[in-house]
């Protein structure tokens, strides 16, 4: 189902609870009464467009292929790329380790196989604070430098040179190692962590590295495909001057 | 109980999707990993990382990036490249693909079709399809004690060829990639020891 601005916020919500970490993104809070979509954004001074795009594509993973076409700065999107991270960082991974400590707590039979697990996350989750690091320090400025030139019209000579040395085509490759240690977490818990005891929190912990699994994918989709094509097209804009 | 058949879907056509995915479900032991658009960007990259043993294609939804794209698969020898043909479709099309489907057959045809290409379920014992061999095991603990894959083959007289060959056989029977998840089986399953491990790191 394609997500319209007229659609009542709180229907979407019910269609679809994975959007829920989504609309907290962008700080809006749960008690919005029947106010539309547009009714909301407008309030919160939220791009509507650039709200619809990001809620579609969490909605339906295939959305991004289909609509290309934007209204909004590559500002706007990094700054909810950065809302993204901190979600993952601030609320995610802690609950995650919440969880995985808890465990390892109350493991009587298997504290061994509980303590391995725990520090693969931990192993898991540096490597995700490097990688969303090199994204805010790096990335990031690059492309709001990207704009602004094309916005005011003045290239600086340091700018050319990070065009050339950098250019964003060879980030896109870099999701990959992360994706696949969670997809290596979540074997171990379904396939091999010995099944003696504590099922009910491993069904959480699964969840849990389901749902952020998902979120990961769908963040992923949108820098490839809304972050990437539109830096892309800046560089070009700058270089042809 | 054997291992599911993954298949990968590149269609832009959601009736056609839609259909194949209904199609894959007639077959036990099979399932549809993911539907990418002919537009993504690095698709083949994209679709081998999913490791599918067949990816289903529309040719309607690449257009002149086809050609390129079945170049690319046909490097991937455990990957079979289905394309989804109709009785008006070019020859020349058709010709490209080494297993086709015939959009306008009935179901017990297509399930028929796709029942051949997919050949016989295998009988693995139930249970044992993740059990490594001595030498996968041996590898498999030089790995978690944080070897190279040349380190390993000086240790034990192999070509990195054949430790690199162990490695893909040992992925796939685990469905583990990361030398760190590695590294948890083999410490879970007691083929190595925690102070060994850590005193590599």
């Amino acid at each position: 189902m394609l997500l319209e601005k007229d659609m009542k916020l709180a229907d979407v919500i019910h269609h679809d609870y994975n959007l829920i970490p989504v609309i907290a993104r962008f700080n809006i809070m749960l008690g919005f009464g029947d106010s539309s979509i547009a009714n909301i954004c407008q309030k919160k001074k939220i791009n509507t467009d650039f709200f619809l795009t990001i809620l579609n594509s969490f909605h339906d993973s295939q959305y991004l292929d289909k609509h290309s076409e934007q209204n909004f700065s590559a500002t706007q999107l990094i700054d909810y790329l950065q809302q993204t991270h901190n979600y993952y960082l601030k609320n995610k991974i802690p609950e995650i380790e919440c969880l995985i400590s808890e465990m390892l707590t109350k493991a009587e039979v298997d504290k061994a196989s509980y303590d391995i697990l725990q520090k693969f996350f931990e192993e898991y989750k540096t490597e995700l604070v490097k990688h969303i690091d090199r994204e805010e320090k790096l990335v990031y400025p690059y492309v709001i430098d990207l704009e602004n030139a094309v916005q005011s019209n003045s290239v600086t000579p340091s700018l050319f040179s990070s065009i050339e040395e950098y250019s964003i085509t060879s980030y896109q490759a870099e999701h990959e190692s992360v994706e696949e240690k969670l997809r290596d977490l979540k074997n171990i818990i379904i396939k091999y962590l010995p099944p003696s005891e504590q099922q009910q929190s491993r069904y959480k912990l699964l969840k849990e590295l389901t749902v952020l699994e998902k979120d990961l994918n769908d963040h992923a989709n949108i820098e490839d495909l809304i972050l990437v094509p539109k830096v892309e097209l800046l560089e070009k804009h700058v270089l042809g001057k | 109980m054997s291992k599911t058949k993954k298949v990968v879907v590149i269609s832009n056509a959601f009736l056609l999707t839609a259909g194949v995915e209904n199609l894959v479900l007639e077959l036990s032991g099979m399932l549809v990993d993911h539907v990418y658009s002919g537009s993504q960007r690095n698709l083949c990259e994209k679709i081998i990382s999913r490791k599918p043993e067949f990816v289903i294609i529309d040719p309607e939804s690449l257009n002149e990036k086809l050609i390129r794209l079945l170049r690319e698969l046909n490097d991937e020898k455990d990957i079979k490249v289905i394309g989804i043909i109709s009785s008006t479709s070019n020859q020349n099309i058709i010709s490209k693909f080494s297993y086709t489907l015939n959009i306008q057959d009935n179901k017990y045809q297509l399930v028929e079709a796709l029942q051949k290409i997919v050949g016989k379920r295998n009988k693995e014992e139930p249970g044992n399809e993740h059990l490594l061999s001595k030498r996968e095991t041996e590898i498999l603990q030089q790995l978690a004690m944080g070897l190279t894959n040349q380190e390993i083959a000086d240790k034990l007289f192999l070509s990195v060829h054949t430790v690199m060959t162990h490695r893909k056989k040992i992925t796939r029977k685990l469905g583990i990639k990361t030398v760190s998840g590695l590294t948890v089986f083999a410490l879970m399953n007691k083929l190595v020891d925690i102070r060994e491990v850590e005193r590599q790191v």
